[in-house]
């Protein structure tokens, strides 16, 4: 298996993403406040799409944050406390930010049924995008307190305060404590982890053979309705796989297999949105084919899915998790 | 019986060899081969269960056949990791406990057919007989799973 990148090069590429969610979501609420303003409901469904795309960058920016601060581990100048009140802070944000990317493709699926973008679901995810900016702001600037020696030393000691006295809700170190230290922990997440593939893979086997054309006699709107418990499916395995990620995470960032799970997965996300609101297959009635740029969603989708379940399973085996 | 089988030429190739298609593929397989199996079978129970109510039953039977193919794969596939394996597993309440749920779980496939597909009619009610099954198939298919995971851990 050829070599992603190496613990420098994940270093980099955190450097290289780190700035997504912060830009990212200021301009999907930017866009969003615009919508709203404008009353224009085509807005909403492009704002909801750039929260749950910037949600899914966000992915690699924290994975690869743990690589970066394993790179740095033991090196002068670099303070410990800094990087570990960075990665709390990120962590905070990363949760606020995937709820948020949550709430927005529950909004985007409703509008297939509903015809517009609803009141309740798109204001939910205007109050969390003003909760995630905020979250992911204080983040990155406690991430450019750890090395950046324009704004180090003197008395200057973080926008937020100092950075060490961090006092967030959440601690990586808690968790990774709670996994470690009952021994319960790992297999029932693992098992929770193989439940929650079987619900989603079953989701899209429905959805994607109906794409493809192998299965018939059922319309396109009435699978699109399966669609939430995919994500749900989706859901258990992202809490169960950071788990896994937050308690053994050398395990997973210098995993060749890993890195490719994570490549594919984004693909993966992004091929769900498409899917979600393509809207040229979902108005199909039940006797028709979908058009062939469908029928290759579709395909991919499937070929997506197997390829992460491939990296997962071949963690131990093409990389070195246990 | 079961250590000479676990000394067969077969078996030490399976555990020892450092080849990507011994052992690391043939369990890659059987995960394949389960997520096939149950996410099939979870789609049947969710729709008897009355989540989907768009999608006509009838339109739902090509799954089983889905079903069955993935089942080939995971008894062959299994048999190869149990074969391998087999003085450690042959005692293990929890292997055995996994197959009685695998049985359980494929039971409730074959009843769920024959009730509600093999007829070719749609059914304009679900019969609370056909949810009951549907319910024992999901809680089977989780248990399965759950023993399977814990071979790792505990037996």
């Amino acid at each position: 298996m050829p070599e992603l990148a190496n613990q420098a090069d994940l270093a980099h590429v955190h450097l290289l993403l780190n700035h997504f969610p912060t830009i990212g979501t200021i301009l999907g609420l930017g866009l969003l406040l615009l919508a709203f303003i404008r009353k224009n409901d085509h807005l909403k469904k492009v704002s909801l799409e750039v929260m749950f795309l910037i949600a899914l960058a966000t992915v690699p920016v924290y994975v690869s944050g743990q690589a970066a601060a394993e790179a740095l581990k033991g090196q002068s100048g670099v303070s410990m406390d800094a990087i570990t009140a960075h990665n709390d802070a990120a962590l905070g944000s990363f949760i606020m930010m995937e709820i948020t990317g949550f709430f927005a493709w529950l909004a985007l699926w409703r509008i297939r049924r509903i015809g517009r973008p609803t009141t309740g679901l798109t204001y939910t995810v205007l109050v969390l995008s003003v909760l995630t900016v905020a979250a992911v702001a204080r983040a990155a600037n406690m991430g450019g307190d750890i090395r950046h020696p324009e704004i180090e030393g003197g008395q200057y000691s973080g926008l937020f305060g100092q950075a060490a006295a961090s006092g967030g809700f959440i601690s990586a170190a808690a968790i990774k404590d709670f996994v470690l230290q009952h021994p319960w922990v790992w297999p029932t997440c693992e098992t929770l982890h193989f439940i929650g593939m079987s619900l989603m893979f079953g989701v899209l086997m429905i959805v994607n053979l109906r794409l493809v054309g192998w299965l018939r006699g059922m319309s396109f709107a009435s699978v699109h309705r399966l669609l939430p418990f995919g994500l749900m499916g989706f859901g258990i395995n992202f809490i169960t796989g950071m788990f896994f990620f937050i308690a053994a995470s050398e395990q997973y960032t210098q995993n060749v297999a890993f890195h490719y799970k994570v490549v594919l997965l984004m693909l993966a996300g992004v091929n769900y949105l498409v899917l979600t609101v393509y809207d040229e297959a979902w108005a199909l009635p039940a006797s028709a084919d979908a058009p062939l740029p469908g029928k290759l969603l579709g395909a991919s989708a499937l070929v997506l899915a197997v390829g992460v379940m491939y990296f997962g399973r071949m963690l131990p085996f093409i990389g070195n998790a246990f | 019986m079961l250590t000479s089988l676990e000394q067969s030429a077969f078996s030490t190739w399976l555990l020892s060899s450092n080849s990507i298609w011994a052992y690391p593929t043939v369990l890659t397989l059987h995960t394949f081969g389960m997520m096939v199996l149950v996410g099939a079978a979870l789609m049947i129970d969710l729709r008897l269960l009355g989540f989907g109510r768009g999608i006509p039953l009838q339109s739902m039977d090509r799954l089983f056949r889905v079903m069955w193919v993935a089942f080939a794969l995971n008894a062959v596939t299994g048999t190869m990791l149990f074969v391998a394996d087999a003085s450690k597993r042959a005692p293990s309440l929890i292997f055995w406990t996994k197959l009685a749920f695998v049985a359980v779980g494929l039971v409730m496939a074959v009843m769920i057919r024959r009730r509600n597909f093999e007829s070719g009619a749609e059914p304009v009610v679900i019969s609370g007989a056909a949810k009951r099954l549907a319910i024992v198939s999901l809680l089977a298919w989780s248990a399965a799973i759950t023993a399977g995971r814990l071979l790792a851990y505990v037996a």
